[in-house]
C-alpha cells in the first residue's frame, strides 16, 4: 500500500488488508467507489490523486463496485462516487458525489480531530 | 428593474439518440461519454463542472450556469447567463456518432430573457436560434416546428414561451425508447418547467452567503436546501446542491430514473427561480399539483408561468389542475396556451400573478 496516492482494491481479500493496516495504523481512510463507466467519478479522480499526495497521513482506497459487488452492497453505496470516511474500522463520515470542496473540508474535518 | 443583471433565465436543450448496433444500445449509452468529451462540449457553452453525481439510471452535473443530465439515449442541458448553449448541439452530435448514436429527437425551449439585449448570437431573437439549430441538425430530423407561445400580459414584463423541435420518423412507427421518454407519443411521462420571477425578499435573501461563514459552496448549498423547503418538495430525492458565491443556487435532485432541478438568482431587480422535474400523469397525477404548490410555497413568486410537455392525449385536465391548486396560494392564472408538436406531443404554457401584486 503507497502512500500519497489513491490505492486500487480489486479483490475482497486486499480489501480486508486495507482496512486492517488503516486501522492498525490508526491513519484516517478514505474509501472511494467508483465505477469504470462513471464519467462523475472521472471528473474527481484528478482532485482525489492531488489530495492523496497533499495528505500522505491518509490512506486513500479505490473500490469498483463491478469489482467488488459485495462490499458495496455491505456499504449500501447507491450514487458515485460515493467517498466513505473511516477509522479504525468504523465509518466516520460520508460524502455522496463528485463535490471536491466538501470532500476535502470533510477529510480536513477528521485529520483535525485525530 | 436594474438595467442589466444576471439573467436567470435558462435555454433547455433536450437531445434524444437512437443506436443502431443493438450491442452499443448497452443499459449505459451516452453514460459512456468520456468525461473529456463532456468537458469539451461544455467549454464550447462557456460552462463548467462545479459537481457531479451518478445513480443505477442517470449522470447529473452540476454547472457554473445550470444542469446537465446524461441518461443513456437522452442529454439535457439547461443553461443561464450569457452562455452559448446552442454550441454544444454540433460537438455533442460529434462525441455521441463515435459511439455509434444518433440523433432522433431535439428539443429547445426557453421563456423570454429579462435582459434580451445582453445575450450573444444566436441568442439574440428567435429566429436567429431556431436558423442556428435548424444549420445543426442532420436532415433526417424532418418533422420540425418552431412555436412562440405568448402570454397576453398587458404588462411590461410577460413570459412567453419559445419551442423548437425537430424528429426524425422513428416514433411513427417505433417504440418508446424508455419508460421516461416523454417524446414518445404513448407514454405518460411529462416534463414540466416552471420560471418564476419577482421572487418574495425575505425567501430571496436566504440565497446569499453570509460573509465570512468558511463553509464550502457544497455545505452552504445543503444550508440552503434545508433552511428555504426545497428540500420538502420531493423528500425522497437524493440532492446535490451548491451555493455561488455572494449569491445563488442551484440543485440538481436524483430519485430513481427521475431527475428535478432547482436554480436561483436572489438579487433584487431581476430575481429569478427556476423549478424542473419530470413525471409520470399516471402514477403521479396528484402529487404533480402538490409539487408545484410547494415550489411556490417556497419562492411566493410574483409572477410564474407553467410549461409542461406530455403526450398528444394526457393533458386533457392538467392546466384546470394547476390553475385549481395554485389559486388558493394567491396565483391567479394570466393565460393559457397550447400548442402541438411533432417531437414533442402537447405542450401547455400557463402564467400566474400573484395577487399581492
Amino acid at each position: 500500500m503507497a502512500e500519497g496516492q489513491v490505492n486500487g482494491c480489486h479483490t475482497v481479500e486486499a480489501w480486508s488488508d486495507q482496512l486492517q493496516k488503516a486501522n492498525d495504523a490508526k491513519k484516517l481512510m478514505v474509501v472511494d467507489f467508483t465505477a469504470s463507466w462513471c464519467a462523475p467519478c472521472r471528473f474527481i479522480a484528478p482532485f482525489l490523486a492531488e489530495l492523496a499526495k497533499k495528505l500522505p497521513d491518509v490512506i486513500f482506497v479505490k473500490v469498483d463496485v463491478d469489482e467488488l459487488k459485495s462490499v458495496a452492497a455491505d456499504w449500501a453505496v447507491e450514487a458515485m462516487p460515493t467517498f466513505m470516511l473511516l477509522k479504525e474500522g468504523k465509518i466516520v463520515d460520508k460524502v455522496v458525489g463528485a463535490k471536491k470542496d466538501e470532500l476535502q473540508q470533510t477529510i480536513a474535518k477528521h485529520l483535525a480531530s485525530a | 428593474m436594474a438595467v442589466s443583471g444576471f439573467e436567470g433565465f435558462e435555454k433547455r436543450l433536450e437531445l434524444h439518440f437512437s443506436g443502431d448496433d443493438p450491442i452499443r444500445v448497452s443499459n449505459l449509452g451516452l453514460r459512456l461519454l468520456e468525461f473529456e468529451s463532456v468537458d469539451d462540449v461544455l467549454h464550447a457553452v462557456q460552462c463548467t463542472v462545479v459537481s457531479a453525481v451518478g445513480n443505477r439510471y442517470f449522470d447529473a452535473y452540476v454547472l457554473s450556469e445550470s444542469s446537465l443530465f446524461v441518461y443513456p439515449t437522452k442529454i439535457i442541458i439547461k443553461t443561464c447567463g450569457t452562455t452559448q448553449l446552442l454550441k454544444s448541439i454540433r460537438p455533442l452530435l460529434y462525441y455521441a456518432n463515435l459511439m455509434g448514436f444518433y440523433l432522433s429527437d431535439c428539443k429547445y425551449t426557453r421563456g423570454s430573457f429579462i435582459f434580451p439585449q445582453s445575450q450573444p448570437f444566436p441568442h439574440t431573437s428567435f429566429e436567429d436560434e431556431v436558423f442556428y439549430i435548424e444549420n445543426c441538425l442532420p436532415s433526417r430530423l424532418s418533422h420540425r416546428k418552431a412555436s412562440f407561445m405568448p402570454s397576453k400580459k398587458s404588462s411590461s414584463q410577460s413570459h412567453a414561451w419559445h419551442v423548437f423541435t425537430a424528429s426524425d420518423d422513428h416514433h411513427h412507427h417505433g417504440h418508446p425508447l424508455s419508460s421516461m421518454d416523454s417524446l414518445s407519443p404513448a407514454s405518460s411521462s411529462y416534463t414540466v418547467e416552471v420560471c418564476m420571477t419577482e421572487l418574495d425578499r425575505t425567501t430571496a435573501q436566504k440565497f446569499f452567503r453570509r460573509p465570512g461563514d468558511r463553509k464550502s459552496g457544497d455545505a452552504a448549498g445543503r444550508e440552503m436546501t434545508e433552511n428555504t423547503g426545497i428540500r420538502g418538495i420531493n423528500p425522497n430525492a437524493f440532492i446535490c446542491d451548491f451555493a455561488f458565491d455572494p449569491c445563488g443556487y442551484s440543485m440538481n435532485g436524483m430519485h430513481g430514473e427521475k431527475y428535478s432541478t432547482v436554480h436561483v438568482t436572489p438579487e433584487e431587480g431581476y430575481s429569478y427561480a427556476s423549478f424542473e422535474c419530470v413525471g409520470s400523469l399516471a402514477h403521479d397525477r396528484d402529487d404533480f399539483v402538490e409539487v408545484l404548490k410547494k415550489v411556490v410555497q417556497v419562492f411566493r413568486p410574483g409572477n410564474m408561468s407553467v410549461a409542461i410537455s406530455c403526450a398528444l392525449t394526457a393533458g386533457d385536465d392538467v392546466w384546470t389542475r394547476v390553475i385549481n391548486g395554485l389559486e388558493p396560494l394567491g396565483l391567479k392564472c394570466r393565460s393559457c396556451a397550447v400548442d402541438d408538436f411533432p417531437a414533442a406531443g402537447t405542450i401547455l404554457f400557463q402564467t400566474f400573478t400573484s395577487r399581492r401584486k
